[in-house]
């Protein structure tokens, strides 16, 4: 097991937004966080990320506990409604970020074709659209070198041709050994890209497996990941 | 790849890590000064990204120009330009007359224009997002501070250009400049920006907005100034407080003094800040892990502050030597060994103390092993104080003899210390006296340089800048 969470939880004030959550990731595979806006999957990555401070909860990397200040060595998390050095062209946020994690120059020029951002390479971040911005984010995520990546809605603002090459480029990274966990609220792209699924459910777990054992513990002899979702929760 | 050469720093082999490995040191610890290399280059492309930097660096020009232009005015007509009396040639110091105005423009900008400068290079990472993804880099938080700091001083000293072109021009038109006290006060400078910058970064780190972090940073320099104003009213602890309060400190330098008291107290402040930061900044840090930093730091700078006002080491730097005694009456105190004890009967309001203590008291503080000034006066102004209060006494006592003037005349009060020490005083032996320096020129140029070219330099420099990131 790659990461081991449990009884994680947190509140604000008086809303509690997580609920002892529990979970574990496996070594390379692709790990859906499912769940509608304001199930709590943002503050669940940034709490197990160690960038919000959880009440409650132990994680777990390769069988040793992983304080919060120890996370980022383990696993990199990349935000979803960032838009990082805004007056920064492309092209030095994407090889600042690769030099900050010592990638070579040549991995940031890499991604950049992948995610076709060469063309936008002298703009200013702050004037790329949503998609643009997405895109870039992608890259970033994908240059952080750690085992574990955890992406915020890596689809959102993404049109469908977008989308498939960003789920083809993931596929790719989870190819060289690496384990990705997606936080996504769109179903569809869940189940078309993610190996497992944990499903979060106003700050619970209520379910974590592949589609089909999803299906086997809500009790549907058939069914997409949308009927499964509604009836677990 | 070409193209994306062109922000290639010196190039370092890979240090990916294998997906299998667990995290650890090897992660953290390789090329670590090539990426503090980026780290400052990024946070210098930030600076130049801030408008309010461009801006700064428009406005000082003017600022600088016009303070050096008055000062040269003055002194040509303080050195008896368009057929005017001129005035005593000892008076006549280029610290006084010409460096201090120049560099007091200086002073207005570090206090008025450049924390919102500071601020921006913590807010804009905080607000844009950017903070989450440093935050995890391994470069950690001490390195990516320092490359802010770095880069703030680096912004500075370029912002220092005016300044520096007006020493040129002073010497261009046959004006004297004294090396040691010229460094001395630029240090004062340096150390009033390093002051600035942290407080500045504190307030950017525990604001959640730059707009709180201006407030709070502007509050904390109008609350120096209450303090500057009440301590030279009450005296005692406040006005030991006050006297490292950034205004009060700069004056040292002004002054032509060097005191290590001064010079680590402001740069411990200076630091403190950033630590400050250092502890708000963590975004995972719980509010009561927060509030423990913040004492812990404000518990170690206290500390700090205490032991460095203690010390006690001093140097006159000025051309005119007007922080000392003549160098005969130095090396007669040079011989005193005992301790000695001042107690004042004087309001702190009174001019007489302070006559006494800037003219006599700071000048016996830096040479005799030990004084201890004691005030005993009941009031704050001395006009209503009794026949049997003492008013106006000066005490001083050295070794169990105790001696009583009303005295605040420098050649009177050191002759009571001698008779009370029992040393010889010292024979008039016709010290070379300070021939001042004065010049009657006038800032030809100037004008065009400060008010027309630098401005149009900066907007020329600042359009190509944002001209290719529009």
């Amino acid at each position: 097991m790659l990461l081991s969470v449990t009884g994680v939880s947190k509140q604000f004030g008086r809303n509690t937004v997580l609920e002892n959550a529990g979970f574990s990731v496996r070594e390379g595979e692709i790990l859906g966080l499912i769940g509608p806006n304001g199930a709590g999957k943002t503050t669940l990555f940034e709490c197990l990320a160690g960038l919000i401070a959880a009440d409650g909860g132990t994680v777990r990397f390769r069988d040793s506990e992983l304080p919060p200040d120890g996370r980022k060595h383990a696993l990199h998390y990349l935000p979803d409604t960032i838009r990082p050095w805004p007056d920064q062209p492309v092209r030095w946020v994407l090889s600042f970020f690769a030099a900050l994690h010592g990638r070579p120059q040549g991995e940031a020029q890499r991604l950049a074709a992948a995610l076709k951002l060469e063309g936008l390479a002298d703009s200013r971040v702050g004037s790329l659209s949503k998609g643009e911005s997405k895109r870039l984010l992608l890259g970033l995520g994908l240059l952080a070198p750690h085992p574990l990546l955890l992406l915020d809605e890596p689809f959102d603002g993404l049109d469908f041709r977008q989308t498939r090459e960003a789920m083809a480029l993931l596929r790719d990274t989870q190819a060289q050994g690496r384990t990705l966990f997606l936080s996504i609220h769109q179903l569809n792209d869940a189940a078309r890209v993610c190996d497992r699924l944990v499903l979060l459910s106003r700050g619970r777990v209520v379910g974590e497996g592949t589609l089909d054992e999803l299906r086997a513990s809500a009790g549907l002899a058939d069914g997409g990941l949308e009927e499964v979702f509604l009836a677990l929760t | 790849m070409g193209a994306w050469r062109r922000y290639f720093l010196p190039s370092r082999s890979s240090i990916s890590v294998s997906p299998t490995e667990q995290p650890g040191r090897r992660h953290r610890l390789p090329h670590q000064h090539h990426r503090f290399e980026w780290l400052l280059a990024h946070e210098w492309r930030e600076l130049l990204a801030s408008r309010a930097f461009w801006l700064l660096l428009v406005m000082i020009g003017p600022l600088v120009g016009h303070s050096f232009i008055t000062a040269v005015d003055t002194y040509a007509e303080a050195s008896g330009a368009g057929g005017g009396p001129a005035a005593l040639a000892q008076g006549l110091s280029p610290l006084d007359g010409i460096l201090v105005p120049t560099f007091g423009a200086y002073d207005l900008a570090v206090t008025l224009l450049f924390p919102f400068v500071a601020i921006r290079l913590i807010s804009a990472d905080k607000a844009s997002g950017a903070w989450k993804l440093m935050e995890q880099a391994p470069p950690g938080l001490p390195a990516i501070l320092a490359a802010k700091g770095i880069a703030l001083l680096a912004g500075w000293l370029l912002a220092w250009t005016p300044g520096l072109l007006a020493l040129v021009l002073w010497k261009a038109y046959g004006g004297a400049l004294y090396a040691p006290e010229l460094l001395n006060l630029l240090l004062g400078h340096l150390l009033r920006v390093i002051l600035a910058s942290g407080i500045a970064v504190a307030a950017a780190a525990i604001a959640t907005t730059a707009a709180s972090a201006a407030i709070a940073t502007l509050g904390f320099t109008v609350g120096t100034w209450a303090l500057d104003f009440v301590g030279e009213n009450r005296g005692g602890l406040l006005q030991k407080l006050a006297s490292y309060t950034p205004t009060s400190a700069l004056r040292v330098f002004e002054q032509g003094q060097f005191r290590l008291s001064t010079v680590v107290v402001e740069a411990a402040l200076g630091l403190g800040g950033f630590a400050l930061a250092a502890v708000w900044l963590p975004l995972g840090r719980k509010p009561m892990a927060r509030a423990a930093g913040s004492a812990a730091t404000a518990a170690a700078l206290a500390l700090v502050l205490w032991g460095s006002a203690q010390l006690r080491p001093a140097w006159d730097l000025s051309e005119n030597r007007r922080n000392s005694f003549s160098e005969a009456e130095e090396a007669a105190l040079g011989k005193i060994r005992e301790p000695l004890r001042v107690t004042v009967f004087l309001a702190p309001e009174d001019p007489r103390l302070i006559d006494l203590d800037r003219g006599i008291l700071s000048k016996l503080e830096r040479i005799l092993p030990a004084v201890d000034v004691q005030n005993a006066s009941h009031s704050q102004t001395g006009l209503f104080e009794g026949s049997g209060d003492h008013y106006g006494e000066i005490w001083y006592e050295m070794g169990g003899r105790r001696v009583m003037s009303r005295s605040t005349t420098e050649p009177i009060v050191l002759g009571v210390i001698f008779g009370l020490a029992r040393v010889e005083p010292p024979a008039q032996t016709g010290e070379r006296e300070y021939p001042g320096h004065p010049l009657a020129a006038r800032p030809t140029g100037a004008a065009w340089i400060y008010y027309l070219l630098l401005p149009m330099v900066v907007v020329a420099a600042g359009w190509l800048h944002f001209k290719d990131r529009s």
